[in-house]
């Protein structure tokens, strides 16, 4: 048995699944990823309408806009549809799969981590837990009935991917082709 | 199920009829034809011969890791075992727990319609679509859908319904049957893809590559996405304690499906309810690692009811058959299934026949097991035939079905329905009547000699006009490929009757001051009428070890090729005959145990009578059994486990310089490895004790094909999966192939012999014998 940093794991899980894991000190930093990031060169990103006033990761927004990327919010599907780039948060990641766990009720904010092309996934670093276990407790609290019942959660896990034809593995199908969830300290 | 189908529907529906009339992997093709279609389709055989051994790897590999970094909690045994007492509990609490889930689906907003058959899921469903003008659906994969064959079912009532997952699109482009639950067009070649992608959307698509074609299903799929008004998905769970579907998903198209429409269908299976977000993390940890070696799919989700007011969720709950599988005390374990598909991925003859005729609709080893349930005896019939019985898909399921017991309780209802052969009937009933059968084998040890001419084998071509009689087809057929034994003119049980089988030396009693050692040996009916040396060379090992051997007279078959075929009557008349006869033998000789060196007879008596009894509902016998199973034991676990730990030294020769003819390779047979639990005995013994080089063979635990009548009535699957062992046991070098069961030893040697291969095939108690000093 060994006991490995959580980061360390949650990112030998993550690339083995072809997708990026970061860890940075924090929200400035994040931003410097995401603005870096080939997948911005369209210089466009899609956010869930409620994004800005989320917090923390509201507060990304206005980084990526002093580097020149536009915010557009997603409306509806067919707009978002094959947009080079999308912002989510995450409530949870998971260290033993290198999953993230994403929550938004809204079709809108579902969107984003559907029809872009490639998926930033913010999460904080207190929030990385070891095991599927406390995914489940979580997934327990999140869909008790009332106001703040979460009715559509997604344990994300890399891009989207099948080997279907010969089991050739093709990353890129329905969803994104690329996921690059960043840890903010 | 044909309803009230409006006149110009009868003719969509008439040609979709004729359609699959055409169809050759259909599942209404009668079985024979599925089978022949499969057997000549060489690119699935080869995509499944790549696949078969690349899974076995991936799987260990992932299960391995997981237990390595996170320990024992996290091994494959022990979260089967969690996973199995989850399932158990849902299926004995199953109105309580529907009662909870439905609750909290309701709860939350959902609408549970509750569907006893599959006409009522298939009507509640297009009644929606009616009501709500709807005539395009997109779905994700879901095989409730196509147990209860909802597309056809819509689209003979004009509403289209598209696959999205990949596979099963390019199945429906194909107008073909998936071919295995996970992968759907495993059977289909890149070429094939490119073309039917080709017709399909009217542009050229690359033949070669691949990228490229999963491109097309972006863009091909993207207005059903964004215009279909219903998606239909499946559930992998319905977890109770908040109404919630789980479903595992990795192209992204389930998410796409169950979010753009405005209404979004689950359908599932009674079977899939579960109790705590808890257990679902169990079933997630087990189900991917299952099915695909994944350490997990790329998107699991979790739907609580529709998720923004503007939406509309149903959850479609199918009984068809499920609760009379639960009413069964037996086929309620099969409810446990979470669809991994690892029974198929790890079956021998599925892997030559693919998921088109080793099943219908359900393939696999559960697919066998619950089609009777879901689709009728019928269907179920054919099928089943093609399982050899080794035991593999039992070893891989996540929830612990005994699925190999299952199917030969399928394989009894197929006889009580349909009948056996008249052939296998004459053969069952000879052996269980002694007399007659000792008559009878002794003429044909006989009369076999023109043919036989003096060799241990009946081959093909001394077979000559006799091959030309009624009924020979058949034999001449398996004899080409597998030459057959022939009947030894001097059984064993001749050549040790009135001898004393004492210890040939005396080591026991001075060496360890304990008394000899004494078995009753049972030497089963291969060994005793087709390879006495066989039991020459167990005697001869046992008297050098210090053993004294007694060889009951009357002993006979121990019914195991009767029960195998579904004939339980002769099958228990032997059983009863056997325990009779032991017991006696016990008595009379005061043996401490009871032995064999036929793995397959040691298993039929130790395992197989107990449960026959119990299902016999024969108390009494089914006591004898138990008290009789304590005394019996294998050769190979005798030897490793009671003598050699016992301190016995056996006095070999040098292995000296190392010779060809002392390089040995080691067939695990199936009953030994996946029912004994023996692996690391044999190799004990040819290593250490006997001082021998051992080379394993790749995949040295794959059956070898014999599978009992199964290699009689599928030639053919038998044949190409003996051929693998050959050709892996061939591709160590070693001179010579052993295993410890007659079975596989006919099978093997038969095989040699008739394709002229160069390797010597002997039990291990022969090459024991053959080493003695």
């Amino acid at each position: 048995m060994t006991t490995i940093d959580p980061f360390v794991r949650f990112q030998e899980r993550l690339t083995a699944v072809g997708g990026e894991a970061h860890a940075v000190a924090g929200i400035t930093q994040a931003a410097e990823v995401i603005s870096s990031h080939p997948a911005l060169t369209d210089g466009e990103v899609i956010v869930a309408p409620n994004f800005a006033a989320c917090q923390p990761w509201g507060a990304i927004l206005p980084l990526l806009t002093s580097k020149g990327i536009k915010i557009r919010e997603a409306g509806s599907p067919a707009s978002v549809a094959d947009a080079p780039a999308g912002i989510s948060g995450a409530e949870l990641a998971i260290a033993e799969t290198g999953s993230v766990l994403l929550a938004e009720n809204s079709l809108e904010a579902r969107v984003v981590g559907m029809l872009t092309l490639t998926h930033f996934v913010l999460v904080r670093e207190e929030r990385l837990l070891p095991m599927l276990e406390d995914a489940g407790n979580l997934l327990q609290k999140l869909t008790v009935a009332g106001p703040d019942q979460r009715r559509y959660i997604s344990l994300v896990t890399g891009p989207s991917r099948t080997a279907d034809i010969e089991r050739t593995l093709t990353i890129g199908v329905q969803g994104p082709r690329v996921l690059c969830v960043i840890v903010v300290g | 199920m044909k309803n009230k189908i409006p006149p110009q529907q009868q003719e969509s529906l008439k040609s979709a009829a004729v359609e699959d009339d055409a169809n050759p992997t259909d599942e209404h093709q009668p079985f024979e034809q599925r089978l022949e279609h499969a057997l000549a389709d060489g690119q699935m055989h080869s995509a499944l011969g790549r696949f078969a051994p690349s899974w076995r790897a991936s799987r260990q590999a992932v299960f391995g890791y997981e237990e390595d970094e996170y320990g024992p909690d996290y091994s494959f045994t022990h979260m089967r075992s969690l996973l199995r007492e989850a399932k158990d509990y849902a299926i004995e609490h199953q109105s309580e727990l529907l009662a909870q889930f439905r609750a909290m689906a309701e709860a939350a907003g959902a609408i549970v319609y509750e569907a006893r058959t599959a006409e009522e899921a298939n009507r509640y469903i297009y009644e929606l679509c009616t009501r709500k003008g709807i005539d395009l659906v997109v779905k994700s994969k879901t095989m409730v859908s196509e147990e209860t064959e909802l597309n056809h079912y819509l689209e003979a009532r004009g509403i289209k319904a598209v696959e999205t997952d990949l596979g099963e699109w390019v199945a429906q482009l194909a107008h073909e049957r998936p071919s295995h639950m996970v992968m759907p067009i495993i059977h289909k070649t890149r070429q094939q893809v490119g073309t039917l992608l080709t017709e399909a959307t009217g542009r050229e698509i690359s033949r070669e590559n691949v990228a490229e074609q999963v491109a097309v299903i972006r863009v091909e799929h993207r207005k059903s996405f964004l215009n279909a008004a219903m998606g239909i998905s499946g559930a992998n769970a319905l977890i109770a304690e908040s109404g919630t579907v789980m479903m595992l998903t990795n192209e992204g198209n389930g998410r796409l499906v169950t979010s753009l429409p405005p209404v979004h269908v689950v359908m599932a299976g009674y079977d899939k309810l579960i109790g705590t977000f808890a257990e679902a993390m169990t079933q997630l940890r087990l189900l991917a690692r299952s099915a695909t070696g994944q350490h997990i799919t790329s998107y699991t989700t979790f739907i609580t009811g529709p998720a923004t007011s503007d939406k509309e969720m149903h959850i479609v709950l199918v009984d068809n058959g499920r609760s009379k599988m639960r009413a069964d005390p037996r086929f309620k374990d099969a409810l446990r299934c979470i669809r991994c598909a690892a029974c198929a991925n790890i079956c021998p003859p599925y892997q030559q026949v693919g998921g088109h005729a080793f099943g219908y609709i359900y393939s696999g080893a559960i697919g066998l097991v619950v089609t009777p349930f879901h689709h009728g005896i019928e269907a179920g019939a054919g099928p089943q035939s093609l399982c050899v019985s080794c035991n593999a898909c039992e070893t891989v399921c996540p929830v612990e079905i005994p699925l190999p017991s299952l199917i030969l309780d399928v394989r009894h209802r197929a006889v009580e329905a349909k009948g056996l052969p008249w052939l296998k009937k004459a053969i069952f009933g000879a052996l269980a009547r002694p007399r007659f059968f000792d008559v009878a084998v002794r003429f044909f040890s006989l009369a076999q000699l023109p043919v036989t001419r003096g060799s241990n084998y009946v081959r093909t071509r001394s077979l000559g006009i006799l091959g030309k009689l009624p009924g020979m087809h058949a034999i001449v057929k398996l004899a080409g490929w597998r030459s057959l034994p022939a009947f030894a003119t001097k059984p064993l049980r001749d050549r040790v009757k009135g001898q004393v089988l004492s210890p040939s030396k005396i080591s026991s009693k001075d060496e360890l001051g304990r008394s000899t050692i004494t078995v009753c040996y049972f030497a089963g009916c291969m060994t005793d009428r087709l390879f006495p040396e066989m039991g020459e060379a167990v005697i001869k090992v046992l008297r050098a070890c210090g053993v004294q051997v007694t060889f009951p007279q009357k002993q006979n078959c121990c019914g195991l090729i009767a029960l195998n075929s579904g004939d339980w009557a002769d099958g228990a008349t032997m059983a009863r005959q056997t325990i009779t006869t032991l017991e006696q033998a016990l008595e009379k000789s005061k043996a401490d145990y009871i032995l064999s060196a036929s793995a397959s007879c040691v298993v039929s008596i130790v395992q197989d009578y107990m449960k026959l009894f119990e299902d016999l509902q024969q108390p009494g016998w089914l006591r004898r059994a138990r008290a009789l199973a304590e005394k019996v034991m294998d050769f190979t676990s005798f030897m490793d486990h009671v003598l050699l730990a016992n301190g016995t030294k056996l006095s070999v020769r040098e292995g000296g310089e190392r010779t060809d003819d002392v390089i040995v390779t080691y067939h695990d047979s199936c009953q030994s490895i996946n029912c004994l639990g023996l692996r690391s005995e044999a190799r004990h013994i040819i290593q250490d004790v006997l001082g021998l080089e051992l080379r394993e063979m790749p995949q040295s635990d794959v059956c070898c094909g014999f599978g009992g009548s199964t290699s009689i009535e599928h030639g053919e699957v038998a044949e190409r999966i003996m051929n693998n062992k050959l050709n892996n046991a061939e591709s160590t070098g070693a001179a010579v192939l052993v295993a410890d069961n007659p079975g596989c030893l006919m099978h093997l040697r038969g095989g040699v012999d008739a394709s002229g291969r160069k390797m010597r095939v002997l039990h291990l108690a022969q090459l024991m014998a053959e080493r003695l000093a």
